[in-house]
């Protein structure tokens, strides 16, 4: 498999987060990865204490044409995710669209990371770049409830709401939208969250045909950080494997998701002692642990078709 | 396995060297590695372009304030390289020295790197911290024969030059020395050339005794980058695996090494075609496509266990 992903996201010295997170995953899949690293710091932010650089719009385009210098600015797809500048955004939209160029059929997978549960964690000014700039370009979106409500201006509160949030969203751009949680109630209950999935598709005879999907996923009772840019970049793998099919594409991801978060739960409960809550440090996902499940994951959620037309 | 690795050396967008080359390898082995990325440029310096951008000293020792308040600076190996800054390096051996005082059985591998083939291509005030600061607080070293030769003072014609030259270096202080390549003549032919390693030991009962090996490695037509690179990290873990075996270690790391390099040309020269010289991105190392040799690696160049 010759694939070759542009990875721009954050390093940190330690743990998985941005470009750690996704960067070992898609290589133990095979993907070639380039990463660019918008950020250095010493771990995330969520850490009683954090240090370290980030990268100016101006650094980033310079890395740029160094590689596009040597001519090999030649990319299958982009994987983009936490970013807190709005000229860096814009930095990496013209990047894109100038890889577009390059190559016509490059897919840009984008996590349009804006906030969680009704509150933004990024600077507000963030928004118009994503909804004007940013989505429009993207092949495959996955926000979660709050950014795709965000996004389209519509509230989900039922499963038809978020059909038609995902209707928007492809209308902006995107073939393929995951929602990767949603506060919707799930029918196998509160320990349950609910995701919806939706690809449109262009069938060589000119027809637009369209899957949508829905999944009910376990929760965890911790906060993990991480697991959104693993996603975003297992879903790249997963929709690259099966580009016709989101069902097991989705099936695959968060499954895979799904096994790193038990065996990370079960390794910082351990170091955390009994009945004391993890810090941090000990949640930091056990990425490397889980090589075979990245590799071949065993299918642990079953994602159901809810429409197709 | 519970082991922590932190490395730090250079970051390149497109292909492997410096982290790049340690880092997937050493986590596709298990191991958690830590990185902190002294530079972060497109790509390697052999290319017709390169650009980026550098860390300095003090960015540097921001990025490990940050490790340390945090209280998570416990780690069982450090990894360097490439370096092309005096202040950069002394703030590497601050924090090396700091980090074996909170865990004293440390083990901090260091790749020299100073230049090669009679030459050096680093600034020449590297060599005074190298000889002085670096070499004296690594464990496990991996010059090749000019860097030896620089680091003691004493040229290598034989192998007996080059034996005392691996002893030199431990007196220095580091317990495991490989000498990555030389110019000595193998005797398996000039397709061939000659690594040395030597290991030092203390005995439960106080006395020392020192393993040292020779490995005939099959030579390549090909400028490779990324390679010691690759030479360090894999050294680092198979001497994990093996702490007191040098001879495995070292089959196993060369191994390795044969095995990603072999991919490496094969497919280089599919893109080049015919008769033509494959250019620096055509030569980058198939890393990704080599990890089941990485896991586990076929043994393809033995090492005899010499005095």
């Amino acid at each position: 498999m010759e694939c070759r992903v542009l990875s721009i996201q954050s390093h940190v010295v330690r743990g998985y987060v941005g470009n750690k997170s996704a960067t070992f995953p898609l290589q133990v899949l095979g993907f070639e990865v380039d990463s660019i690293n918008s950020v250095q710091f010493s771990n995330h932010t969520g850490y009683a204490h954090w240090k370290g650089q980030v990268l100016t719009a101006e650094e980033l385009n310079v890395l740029y044409e160094g590689i596009r210098l040597n001519k090999v600015n030649h990319y299958d797809y982009i994987l983009t995710g936490y970013s807190r500048d709005t000229s860096f955004l814009e930095m990496v939209v013209d990047i894109i669209q100038e890889l577009k160029k390059a190559n016509p059929s490059l897919v840009y997978v984008c996590d349009p990371v804006m906030g969680d549960h009704g509150a933004m964690y990024v600077p507000e000014f963030l928004l118009p770049v994503y909804k004007d700039k940013v989505v429009p370009l993207a092949d495959i979106l996955t926000p979660n409830q709050f950014e795709a409500e965000l996004l389209t201006g519509r509230k989900i509160k039922s499963e038809k709401d978020a059909i038609e949030v995902m209707d928007l969203l492809h209308d902006m751009g995107p073939e393929t939208v995951v929602l990767t949680s949603t506060e919707l109630p799930s029918k196998r209950g509160d320990q349950f969250l609910v995701a919806l999935g939706s690809q449109k598709l262009r069938k060589p005879d000119g027809i637009n045909t369209n899957q949508k999907i829905c999944m009910d996923i376990p929760k965890v009772d911790a906060v993990f950080v991480g697991t959104g840019d693993l996603f975003a970049a297992m879903l790249l793998a997963w929709t690259h494997q099966y580009p016709k099919d989101l069902k097991a594409a989705c099936e695959k991801t968060v499954s895979v998701m799904h096994h790193v978060i038990k065996r990370t739960i079960t390794y910082a409960n351990e170091m955390a002692g009994p009945g004391k809550r993890p810090s941090p440090a000990q949640l930091e996902l056990r990425m490397v642990q889980s090589k075979a499940d990245i590799e071949s994951p065993a299918i642990v959620v079953e994602a159901s078709v809810i429409q197709t037309s | 396995m519970e082991c922590r690795v932190l490395s730090i050396q250079s970051h390149v967008v497109r292909g492997y060297v410096g982290n790049k080359s340690a880092s997937f390898p050493l986590q596709v082995l298990g191991f958690e590695v830590d990185s902190i990325n002294s530079v972060q440029f497109s790509n390697h310096t052999g290319y017709s372009h390169w650009k980026g951008q550098v860390l300095t000293a003090d960015e540097l020792h921001v990025l490990y304030e940050g490790i340390k308040l945090n209280n998570v600076h416990h780690y069982d190996y450090v990894l360097t390289g490439y370096t092309r800054d005096t202040s950069f390096l002394e703030m590497v051996v601050d924090i090396v020295q700091e980090l074996k005082r909170a865990n004293p059985n440390l083990v901090y591998v260091c790749d020299p790197v100073l230049g090669d083939h009679g030459s050096m291509y680093v600034p020449q005030n590297l060599y005074p911290v190298y000889k002085n600061k670096v070499v004296p607080v690594a464990d496990i070293i991996t010059p090749n024969q000019f860097e030896a030769e620089l680091l003691t003072g004493k040229n290598i014609s034989t192998e007996k030059d080059a034996v005392e030259v691996m002893d030199l270096l431990h007196a220095m202080g580091p317990d495991t020395v490989v000498i990555t390549s030389s110019d000595l003549p193998s005797r398996l032919g000039d397709r061939f050339l000659v690594s040395l390693g030597s290991q030092r030991h203390v005995r439960p009962d106080g006395s020392r005794t020192t393993q040292r090996v020779r490995i005939e490695v099959p030579k390549v037509d090909a400028v490779f980058v990324g390679t010691g690179d690759l030479f360090a990290a894999m050294l680092l873990a198979w001497t994990h695996h093996y702490p007191n075996d040098l001879k495995t270690a070292c089959e196993k790391t060369f191994s390795v090494m044969h095995h990603v390099i072999q991919r490496t040309i094969s497919y280089a020269h599919e893109l080049a075609g015919p008769g033509r010289r494959p250019s620096p991105p055509q030569l980058e190392l198939r890393m990704v496509q080599s990890k089941a040799d990485i896991e586990d690696p076929a043994i393809v160049t033995e090492a005899t266990v010499i005095s």
